[in-house]
Parts: C-alpha cells; sequence; structure tokens
C-alpha cells in the first residue's frame, strides 16, 4: 500500500532561462513537508507541476495514487489548494464564493466554511476587493479546509498573515494532520513557521534540489562551525557542507555538530536554524 | 459546472447590470422613436450587449488568478471551457428575452412594423454575438487577457466581415449583395453555430496544453 500523499521523482521542467532540474522527494501521509528555497529557487514551479498546471518535460508525479497526468476529479476532490494572494474572482462575496464551491465540490461542507468564517473573523458579506491580504489568504485557507482534504497544498500561503493569526492558522495545520492519514506539502519563506510544524524539510535552490530530510534531523545534527581563518584551515573538507566568511569570522556548515563539537574542541559550533542553514547554502561557498 | 456558471455571473455582475440597464431602457425606445428602419439595429444592439461583457469578467479572472485556480477544482478541463460556452449561451438569450420586449412594445405602442426587419435585426444580433464570443474566447485563451477590448473589435468586426461575405457569395441566389435576405440570415445563423461549436472544441484543446 502506498503511503505517500504525494511522490515527486526526478521532474525537470525547461524554461528559457531557468531549468527545475531532476527534483526528487515524498511527502508520506500523516505528515507536514516544507518547501524552501530563494525567490525563483523553483518551488513555485515544482508546485505548479504537482497540481498539473503546467506540464513537466521529465520525471513522474503521483498525488494520492495517481499519476498527476491522470488526476481525476475523485482524486483532485482530496488536494486543497492555496495559492499566494487572491484565488477568487474579487467581485465575489464570501457567501458566493460558498454557493459557487458548493456547485463544484461533492464534499463541500457549508457549516464547515461558515465556522470557518467567523473563527477567521472574515465577513461573510463583504465582497473579496475589500479585503486586505491577509484576509484573502485567511479565505482561501478557509476554502482549502472546508471540503476536507486529504492533502493540503499551500504557496506561500501564510506570508502575508500577522503572526497570532500565522500561529492559529499553523495549529490548524497540526490538528489536520493528526489523523495521520491528512497530509500538506507548503512553501514558504517564513521559515520559522515550518520548525514550529513540518515534519521534512525539501530545499530548492536554483533548480535543484539541495535536500529533502526530515526536520528534526537538521535540528539536532546540523551545526555551525565558528571559527578564524588559521582553524578554518584546519578543518577536514570532508565536514564542510558550505562556508560563508563574514569579516574575521568564518561560519561552516556541517551535518553532525556533535562529532564537529568533538573534532574540533578550538572552535564554536552551534545549533544551526534553517534560516541559517538556508542562508549558508545559498549565500556560501562550497568547499 | 453549476458552481462554475454561477462564478462567471458573479464575476460579471456589475457590468451586467450596466448592461441590463441599458438594453431594458432600449425596450421602451419605440415609444419614443417613431423610425421602423431603426428597431432591428435596436434588437440587434439589444442581442450583443450582454455578451460584450465577457471579456471583462475573463480579464477579472485572470487578474484574480481565478483561472489558474479553478484548473485545481475537481472538474476535467473541457467543464471549464464548457461552462464558459453556456455562461456565453445564457448571456446571448438574456439579450434575445430583453429584444423580445422591444419587439412587444413595438407592437403594443401600434405602429406599422416589418417582420422581416424585425427579423433581420434578431439574425444580425445573433450572428454578431455568436461569432464574436466564438472568436474571443479561443484568442483570450491564447494570448491572455490583457487586450481584450481590441479582441472583442475584433471579433464583432469579423463577425460582419463574415455576414458581408456570406451575403456575397450567396448573391447569385439572392439576386444581388442583400443582407437582409432570409436566405442570409438563415446562412449566417447556421454558420455562427457550426462557428461556436469548432470555437469550443478549439478552446478545450487550447485550455487542455496552456501552462498556467
Amino acid at each position: 500500500m502506498n503511503r505517500n500523499a504525494l511522490t515527486v521523482s526526478k521532474l525537470t521542467k525547461k524554461y528559457e532561462a531557468f531549468t527545475l532540474s531532476n527534483i526528487s522527494f515524498e511527502v508520506p501521509q500523516g505528515t507536514i513537508a516544507g518547501l524552501i528555497g530563494e525567490n525563483g529557487a523553483g518551488k513555485s514551479t515544482t508546485l505548479n507541476s504537482i497540481l498539473g498546471l503546467i506540464h513537466k518535460d521529465e520525471g513522474a508525479i503521483s498525488v494520492l495514487g495517481s499519476p498527476v497526468e491522470e488526476l481525476q476529479p475523485e482524486v483532485r476532490e482530496k488536494i486543497g489548494v492555496v495559492f499566494d494572494g487572491t484565488n477568487f474572482s474579487e467581485e465575489l462575496t464570501p457567501k458566493k464564493l460558498n454557493k459557487v464551491l458548493k456547485g463544484v465540490y461533492r464534499s463541500w461542507d457549508e457549516e464547515y466554511f461558515f465556522a470557518l468564517l467567523i473563527k477567521m473573523s472574515l465577513p461573510a458579506a463583504k465582497k473579496i476587493k475589500s479585503f486586505s491580504k491577509g484576509m484573502k489568504a485567511k479565505l482561501s485557507i478557509a476554502a482549502a479546509f472546508a471540503h476536507h482534504p486529504k492533502l493540503l497544498i499551500l504557496d506561500e500561503a501564510t506570508s502575508g498573515l500577522d503572526p497570532i493569526v500565522r500561529d492559529d492558522i499553523l495549529d490548524m495545520f497540526l490538528d489536520f494532520v493528526q489523523d495521520e492519514e491528512n497530509s500538506i506539502l507548503v512553501s514558504s519563506h517564513i521559515t520559522s513557521d515550518l520548525e514550529k510544524v513540518a515534519d521534512y524539510i525539501i530545499f530548492i535552490h536554483e533548480g535543484r534540489l539541495i535536500f529533502s530530510k526530515p526536520k528534526d534531523e537538521l535540528l539536532e545534527s546540523y551545526g555551525i562551525v565558528k571559527c578564524g581563518e588559521a582553524q578554518f584551515d584546519m578543518i577536514d573538507k570532508q565536514d564542510i557542507i558550505t562556508y560563508r566568511k563574514q569579516d574575521y569570522e568564518w561560519q561552516v556548515l556541517v551535518a553532525d555538530r556533535n562529532r564537529a563539537k568533538k573534532k574540533y574542541p578550538r572552535t564554536m559550533v552551534i545549533p544551526a536554524t534553517i534560516d541559517e542553514i538556508m542562508l549558508l547554502y545559498v549565500k556560501g561557498e562550497n568547499k | 459546472m453549476k458552481g462554475l456558471i454561477r462564478n462567471n455571473f458573479y464575476s460579471m455582475e456589475s457590468n451586467l447590470m450596466v448592461s441590463f440597464i441599458m438594453a431594458a431602457a432600449l425596450v421602451f425606445s419605440p415609444l419614443i422613436i417613431n423610425t421602423p428602419t431603426v428597431y432591428p439595429m435596436i434588437i440587434a444592439v439589444q442581442v450583443f450587449l450582454f455578451v460584450v461583457n465577457t471579456g471583462t469578467a475573463l480579464h477579472a479572472d485572470e487578474v484574480a488568478k481565478w483561472n489558474k485556480f479553478e484548473i485545481t477544482l475537481p472538474i476535467k478541463r473541457n467543464t471549464i471551457v464548457g461552462a464558459k460556452y453556456i455562461t456565453f449561451a445564457i448571456l446571448i438569450f438574456c439579450g434575445l428575452f430583453l429584444s423580445s420586449c422591444t419587439a412587444i412594445c413595438i407592437n403594443f405602442s401600434g405602429q406599422i412594423w416589418n417582420f422581416s426587419s424585425i427579423l433581420w435585426g434578431y439574425e444580425y444580433g445573433l450572428v454578431l454575438s455568436i461569432i464574436s464570443v466564438s472568436l474571443m474566447y479561443p484568442i483570450i485563451l491564447k494570448i491572455g487577457t490583457e487586450k481584450n477590448e481590441l479582441v472583442l473589435i475584433f471579433s464583432a468586426f469579423a463577425a460582419i466581415g463574415l455576414m458581408c461575405l456570406i451575403a456575397a457569395v450567396l448573391s447569385p441566389l439572392t439576386g444581388e449583395m442583400n443582407l437582409q435576405h432570409p436566405l442570409v440570415g438563415m446562412v449566417s445563423i447556421s454558420v455562427s453555430l457550426l462557428m461556436f461549436i469548432i470555437s469550443f472544441v478549439v478552446s478545450v484543446s487550447i485550455h487542455k496544453n496552456k501552462e498556467f
């Protein structure tokens, strides 16, 4: 039995000025996977390929057990999608949106949708065009939840929200995956959000997959060695994932910080946050 | 499908209201304008008035990214396109309904009116509306909605051009190039309906290959 909600294998998409190359990762059922990377790294191209919005050049994508090319309405019914910004016609009100989506999703839960509107303090009778960016994001999230999907795919869904609402939404995400049947793939610039909720981190840089790892492995194992030039020269090149020189300090990303602590006792080894890992990969140099 | 059609109408709600007010005002124009030669044009304009909103609505959907989002919904792409064409058909029927009110108004105003010239008003309005949307939608789907007004104007002129072409081709049968000849009207409507069906097939194909 397939226990992956989503499998992406060797996904390649070529554009004139950009290539998404050989991306492979999995999102197991009951987990939250966070897709990270700088602007233009290929996160949206990856998500759009998964949703069948663009045609991949190579590779295979399986969504809830179905190849993306053959996604039937019954499977799409189980996928909730939130894009950055608005998803809906600006002339609509949430009330009218309910009528629209009720006529599209068989599993649309009207009562739950209106309960979510109240929970998120969204006016049901106001036109979407009068909503702030945050309100639009909340409405999109409410609509994605209201048909009880099995897989949520969110592209920068929390970017316009204030920290309090974001926290509520993240709690909703955690509740959503509690039953170990539902899964989420979320791309975000706010890595602190992903540190809070994600089980896996998928990092894409310049169209290539840097890693797809359990978040705990990253946070518990990865570390930054801070040292001077002389100490840097003594570090075994095999241990260096990437490094960066800042003024008089060298920052070296290592995969096993406990080992690094023992091996290089004269340096300072600190845990690395996802933000720092990303930054060192993007701005650092390779050994 | 029902939800998509509903969304199409919600998207152009405010524009439709303007069209309705204009078309409704024209219903009573025979009471003021006592010129029977103008009536066919009034009827044709009423039939066409509602479909002119489609370009603006498509543009609004593109700006709001609804056209991208609707692909993620549990519906097939030909259903998405089908919903658009049903919407176009409903808009044309709205125009036909209000123009029928005008015909009734002409009748009740006690004026002398020519049935064949009124019929030509309907034919002209229908051909203009059907061919315009049949050309406009696949073009907009292909090139985007930014130039929707220009595409609408082009489509409307193409519709008039096609009607003139049909009249020219049929001139040996009609005696002269006569746009108001019933045969020209019948053939023009048949051609426009055929174009509507072909347009749907072409649009489905464009939509399936389009990347959002």
